[in-house]
């Protein structure tokens, strides 16, 4: 199977990447600055392109990967569709629900497969964190706390920062956590959100959520890009019979570079594993294609993830509670 | 000499008080009353002081001041006999579960002339003092959000019967936070959100034993809060107070009480953080001496107990109506 790829910088690297190890050829690669594209493309001997929605007309491709900012999501998800494309869009799925439904509804008619990458349900430590809970190591869940973020990301022409774009860190950042205590969980009940992006004009951003699961579990959730530099995940979930907690402070290996590099830098959590979670995810997306498994991710988890995210800032520019 | 007394072993930092009381120069543990005597009786000879059964006997003694321990539902009648026998007090926080019952003891004080102050001890911890220097000095900008923790393992008992505590978790463990983040950013509380859980113990609890709460500072500060006894048993420490502050100009993380070594003991099969960092009661009680012996108020006084209260009473509030609820500021 081949794949054209849209959206060649932060993300678009690393599905780049990725679908190359799962044993698929990209073989466009579609950027607004074809700069970009042909340098990527030069390394994966691919093909340079500046129109994603030409990319996912070529009939010479099976899969379109997007790795575009969020609000491009939409347009480039129906016209794979449309072009009879299996898709794997990066989360957060749309800029909105109603986007998310329009979508949903295209790889629908055009039976097609849509995959979206909430790449933490893959992540090992997620992944131990759901196995321990499963196995009955903590009791009954009553409690969980999620913290996610560190640095605000610039992205292609500053997107991230632009809250309209890429709906803060609550959108962009939080959406991880909240779809994965909705995986592990079971569906929400009511959130409450007080987020910086609504209130105090700063230059950066933090959320935090009251959250209420239909199960009575209570979750907070912290997201961060109110900071200066670096990026932390921290969890922790409380039960009847015990606790777990996980920070990604405390990783294998820690670098110092003499060279300091000026200026912001997205940098994503790392900590060398057998596997990375964004492979794992092009293996789930992959199987499901030839019909060997069922993804751990759904379009209809994604829109449900969206929607939460929704809720939340809704609340935060309400100030009150927002039933899900 | 400042002459102290001690009435009720029932809060466990009674324990705690009554060594720092041993080890200050200028004070001493001049007596003791519990209404449970055989707990009063053990605790005396532990500090090696009296026991006096009768509470007028104990506040027609000599004491200069004394330190109220017990059960959070009876601090404000005890805080009014001591207060009407012209006794300084220090009150074990909350200062009292209830915003009527924490405005009387605060009038009843004020009428009787004598000092009140709330066992609010986190504003005596190093790094929490450090954190304030910091933060007011200006150096981090303005502070626009806030998330705090206050942990701690169950203590079960009283604490988790809601006749005697008047509030589980969230009674328990959101007045420090609350005091400290007045105290630090000067600004007082204007609304809070909470979700209250009763899921972490089997519901043995007639309390709950988690609170998630979404408050509001003055100036649109936005603070999120746990509070909780979710530390498992098999935890290595009692709990922690921890606040990440988030300024205009930068971000300071504290975790108070993470001054510790990692101690792995065959015989208690189970990790244990051993604490070496300052101890906050000895600072809290030595200054409530000098406030006896200077006839002043206590540096944390009964009004700074009262508006934790008022927290926390409305916190109760919004988890019971599912509503944002406003603070009021009472006199
Ligand atoms: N799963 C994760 O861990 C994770 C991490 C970061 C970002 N993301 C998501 O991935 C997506 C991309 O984020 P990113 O960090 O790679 O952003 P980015 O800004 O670094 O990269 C986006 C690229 O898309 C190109 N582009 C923009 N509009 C285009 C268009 N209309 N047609 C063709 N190319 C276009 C830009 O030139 C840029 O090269 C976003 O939805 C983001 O939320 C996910």
């Amino acid at each position: 199977m081949k794949v054209a790829l849209i959206g060649c910088s932060g993300m678009g690297n690393v599905h780049a990447q990725m679908a190359t190890n799962c044993g698929l050829k990209v073989s466009v690669f579609a950027d607004k600055n074809i700069k970009i594209a042909k340098a990527i493309a030069k390394q994966y001997k691919g093909e340079a392109i500046t129109d994603g929605m030409a990319a996912c007309e070529r009939t010479d491709i099976d899969i379109v990967a997007i790795a575009t900012p969020t609000p491009t999501h939409l347009m480039f998800v129906k016209a794979a569709a449309n072009a009879g494309k299996h898709i794997f869009c990066e989360k957060p799925f749309c800029r909105t629900a109603s986007e998310c439904k329009e979508a949903i509804a295209a790889a629908k008619k055009a039976k097609v497969k849509l995959f979206v990458g909430h790449v933490v349900r893959y992540f090992q430590e997620f992944e131990a964190m759901k196995t321990q809970i499963a196995a009955g190591k903590i009791g009954e869940p009553g409690f969980a706390k999620l913290y996610r973020g560190g640095l605000l990301p610039m992205g292609s022409e500053s997107w991230f920062r632009d809250f309209e774009k890429s709906g803060g860190v609550t959108f962009d950042c939080m959406i991880h956590d909240l779809d994965w205590l909705r995986y592990v969980f079971g569906e929400p009940e009511r959130i409450f959100c007080q987020a910086l992006m609504y209130t105090k004009r700063v230059p950066f951003d933090y959320s935090q959520v009251t959250l209420r699961m239909k199960s009575g579990l209570i979750a907070t959730v912290i997201g961060t890009w109110a900071h200066p530099h670096g990026f932390q995940v921290k969890a922790e979930i409380c039960g009847s019979g015990g606790m777990i907690q996980f920070n990604s402070n405390e990783a294998p290996m820690a670098a110092m570079k003499r060279e300091v590099k000026t200026g912001p830098d997205w940098a994503l959590p790392s900590s060398p594993v057998d596997i990375s979670p964004y492979q794992l995810e092009w293996e789930d997306f992959i199987g499901w294609i030839r019909d060997t498994r069922t993804p751990r991710v759904t379009a209809h988890d994604a829109l449900r993830a969206v929607q939460m995210v929704e809720a939340a800032l809704q609340s935060a520019k309400t100030g009150r509670p927002v039933a899900l | 000499m400042a002459n102290i007394g001690i009435m009720s072993f029932a809060h466990m930092h009674a324990y705690s008080y009554a060594a720092c009381l041993k080890q200050l120069p200028g004070c001493e543990l001049t007596a003791v009353w519990d209404d449970n005597i055989k707990r009063g009786r053990t605790a005396a000879k532990q500090f090696e002081t009296k026991f006096v059964a009768n509470l007028d006997a104990f506040l027609d003694s000599s004491l200069d001041g004394v330190i109220i321990t017990s059960e959070n539902m009876k601090h404000r009648p005890m805080a009014e006999r001591c207060a009407a026998a012209g006794k300084w007090i220090l009150c074990e926080k909350p200062i009292a579960p209830s915003v009527a019952d924490a405005q009387a003891m605060v009038q009843a004080c004020k009428k009787a002339k004598v000092g009140l102050g709330t066992a609010l001890p986190c504003r005596f911890s190093p790094p929490l003092m450090e954190a304030c220097t910091q933060i007011q000095t200006g150096e981090f900008g303005e502070i626009v959000a806030a998330s705090c923790t206050n942990h701690g393992q169950s203590p079960g008992g009283w604490f988790a019967d809601d006749a005697l505590s008047g509030g589980g978790a969230t009674m328990d463990h959101t007045v420090h936070v609350a005091d400290l983040l007045r105290w630090i950013l000067k600004k007082e509380f204007v609304s809070v959100y909470c979700e209250l859980g009763n899921q972490l113990h089997n519901k043995e609890f007639k309390t709950d034993d988690v609170g998630s709460l979404q408050l509001e500072m003055e100036g649109g500060v936005q603070v999120s809060h746990v509070a909780s006894w979710s530390r498992a048993k098999s935890f290595p420490t009692w709990g922690d107070v921890t606040i990440e502050f988030i300024g205009t100009k930068g971000v300071l993380w504290v975790d108070a009480f993470n001054q510790k070594i990692n101690v792995y003991n065959d015989a208690a099969m189970k990790a244990e953080w051993a604490y070496w960092g300052g101890n906050p009661d000895l600072g809290l009680v030595a200054d409530f001496v000098r406030a006896v012996e200077e006839r002043r108020e206590p540096t944390v006084t009964g009004l700074d107990g009262l508006r934790a209260t008022e927290v926390t009473a409305a916190a109760y509030q919004a988890a019971k109506t599912k509503k944002r609820v406003p603070i009021k500021r009472t006199r």
